[in-house]
């Protein structure tokens, strides 16, 4: 793919800020805007921060966006109304949801509302057997029906989800065939193996309802985006980031809406992503803490962890999804004494009324009290000086906390902050240390309101040498958005034994995937010598139900005649590292094969080329009285944006910037490094 | 106690506390995620526990709720037996004798002692179900009238010493079991989880030294216990009881009484059990550790369902099982469905304590785990296979809000049923039908939830059906003038002259093509139905939860006055 415009533009629309973030390929410079979100109309919001940037949209040679619309319509409960097509006898299984109690201990357990009622789920006739024979042919008639049944209500979206359609879509395939011809082309029909080719009706079932609920709601907007942008000017296609962390044509993502489900949030991962190459720490924990949530996801090898399944809202998706870890702890969590002890969260004050030094009337001590009652945030310079934070009311609040535990006021803020912190440890150590991975090796990026915070300390925790805080935290999953490739999914069910008989189907399967994937490439634009395609096998012990995602080392081993054996090998090692022991000898069975098509759409990371930088100690913009440890200590008070590049601060110090806090503790100290990413070394002699 | 040394603080012991949850959820995914059998990876059939050199409970993590506060029954009996002494650094014990854990058979306790230097400071615990540890038939027998017809009984034994797995004691236990390879896999993952606990604790105890961590201990012991007293102190004074029947014991045909008597005074709470009928020839006996496992759940759900699972919960209550009665089982007597009389145990203590807890508590549950179990040969491979699930039912409804429909029973926790493409994919047997089963709630004001309807067709040859559903003579009751819900049933070849209604079975024979229709109970109903609004009325009927025959049953509903 040739891009003839100048500018690579990232575009990450939030609730409250439109972010821009644009690459002169001219120049070899990023900048970034940022606007007002626009909610009657987007493309105003993003015009308007596109302006400060970019001369002219037609200056624009790729664009590529993170949209949140797909998220919030699920989570408001403001998507489609969707008529659900299953199998006969089989279509409350939608409700049924496997029969299971998410809360052990709670009498009054609700199970989540689905997203159809019963009264909108229609059985059709018609019956596949597990090996994908019919044993009942598909019911035209009732077809027909529901099709009448859609145009007279007015509704405006189908799911289609029968039995055994992973392994024969025919009956999926006529049903959308006789939709059309009854509907034509303005409902939209979403098939359940088009979204997930995998056992599991349930599952299944689940992802396809999730994509047609939200699917008009996508496409509408993503036809109106492009209508406008293109109206000023834009003469690229438009691309949008996918949950799974790659990035599709927004024709592609029209098709597929599901897939851009948690395209905002995985941009602060791609952020990592994009980080760790371009300082070359393939290894990364990123952190990103804000007011009621803490998300960590990981980064290893340059590449994001991304998982086949995932859960939202209590309905399981299968959905090639980038893996971020949530943990209720953030600057509002409220800490409280229960039975005589301290507890902090993961009830949050959330914005409103907010911690008590908001004075918006919470009372309530949180994480943000103490803070400000260490020292550790500065009243008037919260949130970029857009936000004055009165200590008064944080003292307050953390004493009244304090009498009641028998603590002091300073004693127990600091433990609050502990506590928190040992919480956010705990949720990397899990995510981590119990995969088998040690933390030790990997960098720590903070990002989010409230990450810089903590990050040092959650560092010492966890023995991990070093604090990233890139630049334009604000922005960084816009930029991050920048770096990533096109990416498609595939995945086909293979049940069988690992044996040379069933490999030896392998070669013949992965050519057919790997033609599927250069077809999803060629679709997007991708130069031939601009692709790669991964292949792994989800494999496990006969008779297992979790599987391990095994990677391939490429289509070639497959035809090997001891692949079998080494196959099985490469399961065993990767059991004995997750799970501790391998049951080597056992039987080793494959559910399914994964291909992932790759294309690469140029980078804007070249541009980075370390500068040399000057070592300089600059002069602190003021000092402030900060607890460290129960002690308070005269603190150095910096504003990042006069940090020249090479800067180097010791803690203890604090560095103001617009969105968040960056607390370096004694034995700490900081460095501007030639991108102008606060490099923290948390344990100065280490 | 003595009192410690104060050598900690709230921050400290909170830090503590938290960690040590977090060792005993880490440990419970690690014998999940490497488990061989749906049993434990989807039914999550398990439980773990990290306890301290008292055997006292520091952190838990559980699949199924009845296991709560109760892996301390195997360390405390191994040390009776083998004497203090006998923990040894790197040794990994198993027992699962249901007359000293309280479960039955396959429910397989594995455990060892954490060391810190020389000090003894706590045991990694961890119990699965195990899919076959031999026995009569596959499965768990329903008709057997001695322990030993069960499969195999194991007292506390070494199953890994000085960190080697024994051989010879993995030989008689594989040797015995009809799935080797499920049992051998099963208990590496047992074993995995036991040396994660042991791994964690050390670390805990090793960031804060031991006398920091003890101090922290005692204080966490002493919140629960305040928060528990204080939830206890908040009910009522009084005595009260309710009573229900389990249908039969699986070998007779008499019901047979489960008793409840609660007696709440100040801070302290007896629940006592010895109004229950005897022990019984049939597989329904449990032993006395489990029933009060039971009564702890029963405890937690309505007292303090949030507070935290440690050494010093359940401090406030005193559970009474009486000798020779069913909550006591002693040998010979069967085990095998020792958790029926469970599940009506822990409905009738919110029964008991309804009228003083009116907005806590809930009516019945559909109640119990109605066992389908089919064998066979399987054409496609030739080779024997049997498998078996429990059914999702009706829950009872509560102040303000209607009971669920189609969820699992409270004795099989977290578990989530197999989908129709995972079983017919594995087995000759088809799904026909699965669907909610409308009216089977009872009516109320706010109605009991629905349960199921399941239909499979066997396509197998030379098979047999096994049964286990119970909760017909006593379904789940309404309360506060709430009605009943409709007893479960199963139908064999529904309409043919070789219909039969059986609910319990053993080796029941089927042929190909052989059709078993399963109709699980209902919720039981919460106020008076006529106090039900018509628009819930008309909703439901819409939506296929209530039929318009059953609204007029239940509701007095005439469709031309509701419309």
């Amino acid at each position: 793919m040739t891009l003839s415009g100048r500018y690579r533009v990232a575009l990450d629309i939030g609730g409250t800020f439109t972010d821009v973030v644009a690459y002169d390929e001219q120049t070899g410079t990023f900048s970034v805007a940022k606007s007002s979100t626009t909610d009657h109309d987007l493309v105003e919001g993003v015009l308007s921060a596109l302006d400060q940037v970019v001369d002219a949209p037609e200056a624009i040679g790729f664009l590529v966006h993170g949209t949140t619309q797909g998220l919030n319509a699920l989570l408001q409960r403001r998507g489609e109304r969707v008529l659900l097509l299953a199998t006969e006898g089989l279509g409350d299984v939608f409700h049924i949801a496997r029969g299971s109690r998410g809360s052990l201990y709670d009498l009054h357990y609700r199970k989540p509302t689905p997203l159809v009622p019963l009264s909108d789920i229609v059985e059709i006739g018609g019956r596949l057997d597990a090996r994908g024979t019919e044993l009942a042919p598909l019911d035209e008639q009732a077809l027909r029906k529901a099709a009448g049944r859609v145009r007279d209500a007015g509704i405006s979206a189908v799911a289609v989800a029968f039995l055994f359609s992973y392994l024969d879509p025919k009956h999926e395939l006529f049903a959308e065939r006789i939709l059309r011809e009854e509907l034509g082309d303005d409902v939209a029909i979403t098939l359940s193996h088009r979204i997930a080719r995998e056992w599991r009706e349930y599952e299944r079932t689940s992802s396809a309802v999730t994509d047609a609920y939200i699917a008009p709601t996508v496409r509408r907007y993503l036809r109106r985006f492009d209508e406008q942008l293109r109206g000023r000017g834009l003469d690229v296609p438009i691309h949008i980031m996918q949950s799974s962390g790659g990035v599709a044509t927004a024709a592609a993502a029209r098709e597929y809406a599901l897939s851009t489900l948690l395209s905002g949030p995985v941009g602060c991962t791609m952020g990592g992503v994009a980080l760790a190459k371009q300082l070359d720490r393939p290894n990364l924990v990123c952190v990103d803490m804000g007011g009621t949530s803490f998300d960590v996801s990981l980064v290893v090898d340059n590449e994001p962890e991304v998982v086949s399944e995932t859960q939202l809202e209590g309905f399981p998706l299968l959905l090639p999804v980038v893996e971020i870890h949530t943990v209720g702890a953030g600057g509002g969590s409220i800490a409280y004494a229960e039975g005589g002890g301290l507890r902090v969260g993961p009830a949050s004050a959330g914005a409103v009324p907010g911690p008590a030094c908001y004075g918006r009337g919470g009372t309530s001590p949180t994480v943000t009290d103490a803070n400000l009652v260490l020292g550790r945030l500065i009243p008037d310079s919260f949130s970029g000086g857009r936000m004055t934070l009165d200590r008064g009311l944080a003292e307050a609040a953390v004493s009244r906390l304090a009498d009641e535990l028998g603590m002091s006021t300073v004693q127990l803020a600091g433990g609050i902050v502990e506590v928190v912190n040992a919480t956010m440890a705990q949720a990397i150590r899990t995510l981590t240390v119990a995969r088998g991975i040690s933390p030790r090796d990997f960098s720590l990026v903070a990002v989010g309101g409230a990450g810089a915070l903590h990050a040092v300390h959650l560092a010492r925790e966890l023995d991990i040498a070093e604090v990233l805080v890139p630049p334009n935290a604000g922005t960084f999953s816009a930029w991050g958005m920048l770096s990533t490739d096109f990416r498609h999914d595939g995945s086909r069910p293979f049940l069988t034994t690992v044996d040379a008989g069933a490999m030896a189907k392998l070669p013949e399967m992965l050519a057919e995937m790997s033609v599927e994937g250069s077809q999803m490439l060629d679709a997007q634009g991708v130069e031939e010598s601009l692709r790669s395609v991964s292949y792994a096998l989800d494999l496990r012990y006969v008779d297992q139900a979790y599987t391990l995602t095994v990677p391939l080392t490429g289509m070639d081993e497959t035809r090997s005649p001891e692949f079998a054996a080494a196959i099985a090998q490469r399961f065993h090692d990767a059991h004995k590292r997750r799970y501790g022991h391998a049951n080597v000898g056992a039987p080793v069975e494959c559910v399914t094969i994964r291909a992932t098509a790759v294309g690469d759409i140029g980078s804007s990371r070249a541009a980075a080329a370390p500068v040399e930088t000057t070592r300089s100690v600059p002069a602190p913009a003021g000092t402030a009285e900060v607890v460290f440890d129960g002690v308070p200590m005269a603190t150095e008070i910096h504003h990042r944006d006069e940090l020249p590049l090479g800067a180097e601060v010791r803690g203890p110090a604090i560095v103001l910037e617009a969105t968040t806090t960056n607390v370096i503790p004694p034995g700490a100290a900081l460095r501007v490094d030639a991108s102008g990413t606060l490099v923290i070394n948390v344990r100065e002699d280490s | 106690m003595n009192p410690t040394d104060t050598v900690t603080d709230p921050v400290t012991t909170e830090i503590i506390r938290c960690a040590l949850g977090a060792a005993a959820e880490d440990m419970n995914q690690t014998l999940i995620r490497s488990a061989y059998t749906p049993t434990i990876y989807e039914m999550k059939d398990c439980s773990v526990a990290l306890l301290d050199e008292h055997h006292r409970v520091l952190g838990q993590s559980l699949g199924v709720p009845i296991f709560l506060g109760n892996l301390e029954v195997v360390t405390q009996h191994t040390e009776r037996e083998h004497g203090r002494d006998g923990w040894r650094a790197g040794d990994v014990w198993i027992l699962n004798d249901p007359y000293i854990a309280g479960t039955h058979l396959n429910d397989v306790s594995v455990y060892g002692p954490v060391f810190a230097g020389e000090d003894l400071v706590g045991f990694a615990t961890c119990r699965a179900h195990l899919r076959d540890l031999g026995g009569m038939r596959p499965g768990l027998l329903t008709n057997s009238t001695e322990i030993y017809q069960e499969g195999l009984r194991l007292g506390a034994i070494k199953l890994v010493e000085g960190g080697e797995p024994r051989r010879d004691i993995l030989d008689i236990i594989t040797r015995n079991s009809r799935y080797p390879d499920l049992v051998h896999g099963d208990l590496f993952a047992m074993i995995a989880c036991v040396r994660e606990g042991q791994a964690r604790l050390d670390a805990v105890i090793e960031r804060y030294g031991l006398a920091t961590f003890r101090a922290a201990r005692d204080d966490v012991f002493a919140q629960t216990e305040r928060m528990e007293r204080a939830a206890v102190a908040a009910i009522a004074d009084g005595v009260y009881e309710a009573e229900g029947h389990i249908d039969n014991d699986g070998v007779g045909d008499t019901p047979l009484r489960v008793h409840v008597r609660v007696e709440v005074s100040g801070e302290n709470i007896l629940i006592d059990l010895s109004g229950t009928d005897d022990m019984t020839k049939g597989p329904v006996n449990c032993g006395a550790p489990q029933a009060v496992a039971a009564a702890r759940v029963a405890f937690k759900l309505l007292v303090n369902p949030d507070g935290p699972l440690t050494g010093g919960a359940f401090r406030p209550l005193s559970v009474n099982v009486r000798e020779g009665s069913l909550f006591a089982a002693e040998e010979p007597v069967p085990c095998s469905y020792y958790f029926t009389p469970l599940g009506m145990l822990i409905d009738l203590v919110a029964k008991a304590l309804a009228h003083v807890l009116p907005e806590r508590v809930a009516a019945a549950s559909y109640g119990d785990s109605m066992v389908v179990l089919f064998g066979g040969t399987n054409p496609d491979t030739g080779q024997r296979f049997s498998f078996s699930q429990p059914t999702v039912g009706g829950w009872g409804a509560w102040h303000g809000t209607d009971g669920q429909d189609a969820m699992i029973n409270n004795v099989n926790g977290a578990m989530k049923d197999l989908n129709a493409e995972v079983i017919e994919s594995k087995f000759p047997i088809r799904v026909t039908k699965y669907a909610i089963r409308p009216d089977s709630g009872g009516p109320g004001q706010w109605r009991g939830g629905n349960g199921v309807e399941r239909e499979f067709v066997f396509t197998g040859d030379d098979g047999y059906v096994n049964l286990w559903w119970d909760r017909s003579v006593t379904p789940a009751w309404g309360i506060f003038g709430g009605s009943s819900a409709q007893p479960p049933e199963v139908v064999i070849n529904q309409g043919r002259a070789d219909e039969r209604r059986l609910m319990k079975a053993t080796g029941h024979p089927l042929q190909h093509g052989d059709v078993v229709l399963t109709r699980s109970g209902g919720g039981g109903g919460y106020g008076d139905p006529s106090l039900r609004s018509v628009d819930d009325i008309k909703a439901d009927i819409r939506e296929g939860q209530v039929t318009e025959a059953g609204a007029q049953d239940g509701y007095g509903w005439d469709e031309g006055v509701g419309s």
